[in-house]
This record gives C-alpha cells, sequence and structure tokens, in this order.
C-alpha cells in the first residue's frame, strides 16, 4: 500500500544495496569501505585536455566540495567517510533517529581552504595513519572517481583502491571515449561527432550548418566536462561561428591545435534517463537502477523514480547496459558507473548519453531509498536552492519543513515524506560571503517521497513554501515537469 | 555607447541568455546570486556580447570580478570598447 510504514531492513547493517556494491567491488560483501566524495573529480581529469575556452569562475567550488557529505546516507556503520567539515551534530542526530548509525568521519587535521579533499588528506599525518591502518584491517578506499589525487592517497597509506587507477578511470570518463565505445558496440548513437583538433571541430560544425540554419540546435561538449560546465548550446549558425573563432583565436595564440569536444545534434526530448550499472571483478555486470533525470539547459537538477518507461524502453536499457559493462570491463574498468540516456521525442531511445564511469549523484540516493521509498510510491531527489545572507541551522530548517521530515516514525498517513539527504551544502559558501560581506547561495539536498506524481508535485510546492520562510528559494521547474509527465 | 546604453545593451544580452527580461537594471544586480547565471551560461553570454556589443573577448583571460554585477561588467564593457576604439 503506498504510504505504509517501511521497516527498516536491518538497522545497524548495510544496506542490500550497498552490500551488492561492495560484493562487486571487492568480492566480499562485509568489506569496510572508506569514501571519499571528490565530486570535483572532472577538474582533475580534465588537466592536460584543451575544451571549451573556459573562463574558469569557480562559482561554487566551497558548495560543490560539500556535497561529499551526501556520501553518509550511502556508507554502513561499519565504513568511513572522509568529510573536510565534521557533519552538522543536528543533522547527524537526525540522519541516525531512522535506526541506522552513519559512517565515522574521518576529518583531515590540516589542508588549506581551497584544496580539495584529498590534498587534505596528504597533507595530514595524523589521518594518514588512521587510513593506514584501516588498510592493514583490509578496508577499501572508494572514491567518487579516481583522480591522480585520490590514487596517490591510496598509495602513501596503503589503503587500496575498491576500484581501477586513476589512468583507467580518467580514459574511460572521455566523452570522445564513451561515443566511439558506442558506436564499436552497436548502440544508438546520438547523431554528432568526436573532434580532436579545431580543423575537425570546424569541419563538424560547418556539416552541421544547414541544420542550425533550419532551427536545430547543436550541443557541443567538453570530453572532460565539469558538471554544469563544459557544454554549450548553440542556437544559431552565428553562435556556431563565434564559438569557432574563439576555438581558433586561443588555438593561433597558443600554437596548439588539439581540441576534445564532441558535437552533437540537440535532440528534441521526452525526457532525460539515467541508469546505473555495477561491473564486478569477474566483468559480471548489473543494472541497478533506471530513472528520469531532470535537466535545465543539460544541467542536473534532480531525479525522479520510477521514470516513464515501458517495458520495450527498459528491455532496450537492460541490453545497452551489458553492452557499455562489458565494453568498460573489457578495457579493464570495474565499478561503479552511471550512465545518461534521453527518450527522444520520436520515441526512440538513444541509450547512451554520456557514461560516467564513477559513482554519480543517483548512487548515493540507493541506501535512502531502499530505507524510506515503499514499493509502488514515487520519489524525486532534489535540491532547493536558498539566498541567504546568515549561515541557517539545522534545527531552523527542520522546524520549517515540519512532521513530513520526520524519519523517526512510519510517516505522515497521506504518504508523503522528506528526507534531507545533505545539509553541510546549506551553509557552504557562508564563509566567502561573509569575508565579503555579501548574500549567498545555499542548498539543500532533499529526497520527496508521495504516492503517485501530483503528490510529489504537491510535496514540491509545499516544500518550497515552507523554505521560503527562511530564505528566497530559486523559482525551480520541477513542478511543471512532474505535472506535465502525469497528464 | 554611453553609460545608459551599455547597460541597456548589457540587459539585452542577459536575456537573451537567460531567456527571460531582465527587468531590474541596476548596476549593482549581482549577475551569479541574483540573476542566476551559472557556468554553463558564462561563455554563451561571452558569445552574445561580442556578437551585440562588437567586442572580442579572450575567455581564459577574465577576471571574476569584472562579472560580479551588472555596473561591473559595464566597466569592463566600456573599457575594452575604448581600447579597440
Amino acid at each position: 500500500m503506498p504510504g505504509s510504514p517501511v521497516t527498516t531492513t536491518a538497522a545497524n547493517t548495510d544496506t542490500r544495496y550497498l552490500r551488492a556494491i561492495k560484493t562487486a567491488l571487492t568480492g566480499d560483501p562485509d568489506t569496510r569501505l572508506v569514501l571519499l566524495c571528490n565530486f570535483e573529480v572532472e577538474q582533475q581529469w580534465a588537466r592536460g585536455h584543451i575544451g571549451l575556452p573556459d573562463p574558469g569562475f569557480a562559482v561554487s567550488a566551497p558548495l560543490v566540495q560539500r556535497m561529499e557529505e551526501l556520501g553518509a546516507l550511502l556508507a554502513g556503520p561499519d565504513d568511513f567517510l572522509i568529510l573536510r567539515t565534521p557533519l552538522d551534530p543536528g543533522y547527524r542526530a537526525y540522519a541516525e533517529s531512522a535506526g541506522t548509525a552513519l559512517p565515522t568521519q574521518l576529518v583531515p587535521e590540516n589542508g588549506a581552504e581551497a584544496q580539495s579533499t584529498a590534498e587534505a588528506v596528504l597533507a595530514s599525518p595524523q589521518l594518514l595513519r588512521r587510513l593506514s591502518e584501516l588498510g592493514r584491517e583490509g578496508a577499501r578506499l572508494l572514491p567518487m572517481g579516481v583522480s591522480a589525487l585520490e590514487q596517490r592517497v591510496a598509495e602513501v597509506c596503503g589503503l587500496p583502491l575498491a576500484v581501477p587507477d586513476a589512468a583507467t578511470c580518467e580514459r574511460v570518463n572521455s566523452k570522445i571515449y564513451g561515443r566511439r565505445l558506442v558506436e564499436a558496440a552497436g548502440l544508438r548513437p546520438v547523431p554528432g561527432q568526436c573532434c580532436e583538433t579545431v580543423a575537425e571541430f570546424a569541419a563538424a560544425l560547418t556539416r552541421r550548418a544547414a541544420a542550425l540554419e533550419a532551427g536545430s540546435p547543436v550541443v557541443v561538449k567538453d570530453a572532460f566536462g565539469v558538471s554544469g560546465k563544459g557544454l554549450v548550446l548553440l542556437e544559431s549558425p552565428v553562435r556556431a561561428r563565434r564559438l569557432l573563432t574563439m576555438v581558433q583565436r586561443r588555438a593561433e595564440r597558443r600554437g596548439d591545435d588539439r581540441l576534445e569536444v564532441v558535437v552533437e545534434d540537440w535532440l528534441p526530448k521526452a525526457f532525460d534517463l539515467n541508469y546505473q550499472v555495477v561491473v564486478d571483478r569477474d566483468g559480471r555486470v548489473e543494472l541497478d537502477f533506471v530513472k528520469g533525470a531532470l535537466t535545465e539547459n543539460g544541467v542536473h537538477r534532480g531525479h525522479v523514480m520510477p521514470p516513464d518507461l515501458d517495458a520495450g524502453h527498459l528491455a532496450e536499457i537492460g541490453q545497452a547496459a551489458q553492452a557499455v559493462g562489458a565494453a568498460l570491463y573489457a578495457d579493464g574498468f570495474t565499478g561503479v558507473a552511471g550512465i545518461d540516456a534521453i527518450l527522444g521525442a520520436n520515441g526512440l531511445l538513444y541509450p547512451v548519453l554520456e557514461i560516467n564511469a564513477r559513482l554519480n549523484m543517483s548512487t548515493y540516493q540507493g541506501s535512502v531509498t531502499e530505507r524510506f521509498l515503499p514499493p509502488e510510491s514515487t520519489a524525486l531527489a532534489k535540491h532547493y536552492t536558498l539566498a541567504l545572507t546568515a549561515p541557517l541551522t539545522f534545527e531552523a530548517v527542520r522546524s520549517a519543513l515540519g512532521p513530513v521530515a520526520d524519519l523517526d516514525g512510519p510517516g505522515p498517513a497521506d504518504g508523503r515524506r522528506l528526507v534531507i539527504t545533505c545539509f553541510g551544502t546549506v551553509n557552504a559558501a557562508a564563509d566567502t560571503a561573509a569575508a565579503n560581506a555579501s548574500s549567498f547561495q545555499g542548498r539543500l539536498h532533499t529526497l520527496l517521497i508521495a504516492p503517485d506524481r501530483a503528490g510529489l508535485a504537491a510535496l514540491d510546492t509545499t516544500v518550497q513554501a515552507a523554505l521560503s520562510q527562511l530564505s528566497d528559494v530559486r523559482p525551480t521547474s520541477e513542478t511543471t515537469a512532474l505535472n506535465r509527465k502525469e497528464q | 555607447m554611453n553609460r545608459p546604453e551599455t547597460v541597456e545593451a548589457i540587459g539585452k544580452c542577459l536575456a537573451e541568455v537567460l531567456k527571460h527580461e531582465v527587468t531590474d537594471l541596476g548596476e549593482d544586480v549581482r549577475l551569479f546570486d541574483d540573476l542566476h547565471l551559472d557556468s554553463t551560461s558564462v561563455l554563451e553570454l561571452l558569445m552574445v556580447l561580442e556578437d551585440n556589443v562588437g567586442l572580442e573577448i579572450d575567455p581564459e583571460n577574465l577576471d571574476m570580478d569584472d562579472f560580479r554585477t551588472i555596473g561591473s561588467l559595464a566597466d569592463y564593457v566600456d573599457r575594452n570598447l575604448a581600447l579597440r576604439d
């Protein structure tokens, strides 16, 4: 029955989801993991690769870093989570009020503000010693994605990685690699080209000039685009020429013709999708889930589950998952990979838009949905953007949201419930803002649960209203999108 | 361009990128915090500025301070137009 209470599957133990990941990665469901949730990993992978011109405005670096707290609800009580800043005690008590202990926090004792978490770990002898002990006891390091920095942490501590090395992870995360994999596997590609020189880029745009003139947009993506960056939508031939000129000017100035981008048709779509495969150490491939993905101009805004897919499309995704997983394994990759796909407005499924061979946003939702999402119910994972002038206490947020956010009972009778999945991002930018005497943006990450899509949309509206007591909540399009799909 | 013309031109560029009219063109309006310009749309804004205002911009040689507010962006545009002339 929708909205009926969900018994915590096993209080104080790992979720089935987490145990399956541990088994696939290490061969043992009881392996203790040390999570390092380096959400900025693409920045590291992008080094040494020439992509789109980058203004280099690190608008939300502290905020992105604090998303590492999302690991708290994925990991089990015997696991460890490396965090630059400890969890807010109020949030920790809230998260544990559902009866499940959180992982042990490991906080680097050193590290400059601008450094990544891995860099801070490397600068912290006490923590390095602790990680070495854990390595000797059989623990494994699971970064969100492995760059040279996380590999260095593993090597310095003798704490083995649960996934392949940085070179392998970087290689299989290039969008150029992904397009070639799709073509080699015989999957339906999004019409487009890989470009590795400025001349190839010019040719790809020329090939699309007529389509652009006719009003069909083109998207250019960096091979190593950081989430929300490294992507530009070209909606006219003038804009395409402008971008090409910028790229050519830079190439001339540097005397370097290299460029790593993909140029693709911007397909009219019904909706975006995201699914997760886990490739185990023996090459077995498991499709964990398929979710609807909410995006705005190519930027991730949330996930909705289950997606509106018929059995035929689900079967097609199942086949694509096996093909992508097998190809990744053949190329030396094991571990978790998230794959973005779209269902075109023409009803055709494009099963691979891009491959992110690392943990994804949706990866972190798996334990939460197992614990709180009743069968037959729907869920929306999203964040609310808050315009703040001073830090918010967890208690203030909790109080504004009311009983719908309770975790220690069966939940409201109407089956609507909210789980706060990351609180640290609310105040992550507060220190910088205080230094500049300005306001700042915070993000509250949540999972909304309701018996149906209409209920989700209504809950979303209620939550926005509740949070508007605390700040200006930036209007979002999720409610509109949910309602549209409900029709 | 005089100052009000520069600010108006910037307003049109922002409207094109953000896909909605920008009603408050006060010089202290912040591009990222108030208008929610994001890192994805910065490159697009640069291209629109090149198209509409006639600047030639090197995206990798920018100072973020120039892109904090409508006023600071107007300073940047005026300064570069003066250099061009």
